[in-house]
């Protein structure tokens, strides 16, 4: 191919993309630790969840009474959950070469912990932790939080 | 690399990404939302001992937590009060959640000789590690992603970035890991690890990066 041929190439790529994630959600992790009952909500149905399954944009995370979960975003993202928890991955943006990077995650009920990845070094101001009372912004840490819904 | 098309290819990705309104939402409440007790905790980080930085706000004030177990709590929809915690405390609320976490990821850089996907002695050597790594882990993701110096075309060097990250692959696969936890790539020379000109030869260049997770 040549040079030209190749940006030309680079283009099409691009413009196609877009058409792509529409369609074929990119998986944001996987879940590397389970015991005990533990779910994945995706799309209003709730499924039990085992350990190496993909997750994606929007899915849901829910443990039982026994539960507990564990999962690696593909920025390096930690995420864990202990037992009666639920998290929402509301938001997952990670493709750095387009400068398209964004995190924001629900924390709904239940004890987790955050460590953060690669998309807090590179877009720090992106992140967002959510809670029903407040907002957690972070810079590079690892934040625990509690949620008792009343 | 060749300088006058990088501005170009930059535009094109930036345009991309504007196109695609990437834009963060504001942050905001939701009033409808059930009110609950929140507790956010600083914790230092497993490896390195030291913390970050975290802001706690909504609509009826903030707080910042800069020191290790430092926390706020917010009830309803009262201000965030910070509040020092004990690490003991810590572990009694978290314990469950702090076990579930996975380990960090690891990364291993292999080097290769020149113009060549053979890794260098001292690198091939390392294979073992990457290997005991990769089986510590019960659910393992390996990413391998091929770099170059800036010798020979751009074109030239994505192919022989690939190359050489399919080569580690291969090694991989030979020491009995399972094709499909692999993902492979090649950035060729456009991510240098000691930055040079163009058409320059630099050992260090000629690598492949792995990430175990």
């Amino acid at each position: 191919m040549t040079r030209r041929g190749w940006i030309v190439a680079i283009a099409i790529a691009l413009a196609a993309t877009p058409a792509i994630a529409q369609t074929q959600p990119t998986p944001a992790g996987r879940i590397k630790l389970a015991s005990g009952q533990v779910f994945v909500v995706r799309g209003g149905t709730s499924a039990p969840a085992e350990a190496g399954q993909v997750l994606l944009e929007s899915d849901t995370l829910r443990t039982g009474p026994d539960g507990r979960i564990g999962v690696m975003l593909r920025d390096d993202t930690r995420l864990s959950l202990g037992p009666g928890s639920e998290v929402r991955l509301d938001s997952f943006l990670y493709t750095p070469a387009e400068g398209r990077l964004g995190l924001v995650l629900s924390f709904v009920r239940g004890v987790a912990i955050y460590v953060s990845g690669k998309i807090a070094k590179l877009a720090p101001d992106s992140i967002r932790l959510e809670t029903p009372g407040a907002i957690v912004g972070v810079r590079g840490t690892t934040v625990a939080v509690r949620v008792d819904p009343r | 690399m060749n300088a006058p098309r990088q501005p170009a290819l930059k535009a094109m990705l930036v345009a991309a990404a504007l196109l695609s309104g990437c834009a963060p939402k504001t942050a905001k409440i939701d009033p409808s939302a059930p009110p609950a007790d929140v507790l956010v905790v600083l914790v230092p980080d497993t490896e390195t001992g030291t913390v970050g930085r975290v802001v706690v706000s909504n609509q009826a004030g903030r707080t910042e937590l800069a020191s290790p177990y430092a926390s706020a709590r917010v009830t309803g929809t009262r201000s965030p009060r910070a509040r020092a915690l004990r690490e003991g405390d810590v572990k009694r609320i978290f314990g469950d959640a702090l076990a579930a976490l996975p380990p960090p990821p690891l990364h291993f850089t292999l080097f290769f000789r020149f113009d060549s996907e053979e890794l260098t002695s001292e690198s091939r050597a390392l294979v073992q590690d990457v290997l005991t790594s990769v089986k510590s882990l019960p659910v393992p993701d390996v990413l391998i992603i091929g770099h170059t110096d800036t010798r020979g075309t751009e074109m030239s060097n994505f192919e022989l970035g690939m190359r050489r990250a399919n080569a580690v692959r291969a090694i991989l696969i030979d020491a009995g890991l399972s094709p499909s936890v692999i993902d492979v790539r090649s950035h060729g020379e456009l991510e240098l690890l000691v930055p040079t000109k163009d058409e320059v030869f630099e050992p260090k260049n000629r690598r492949v990066e792995i990430t175990v997770r």
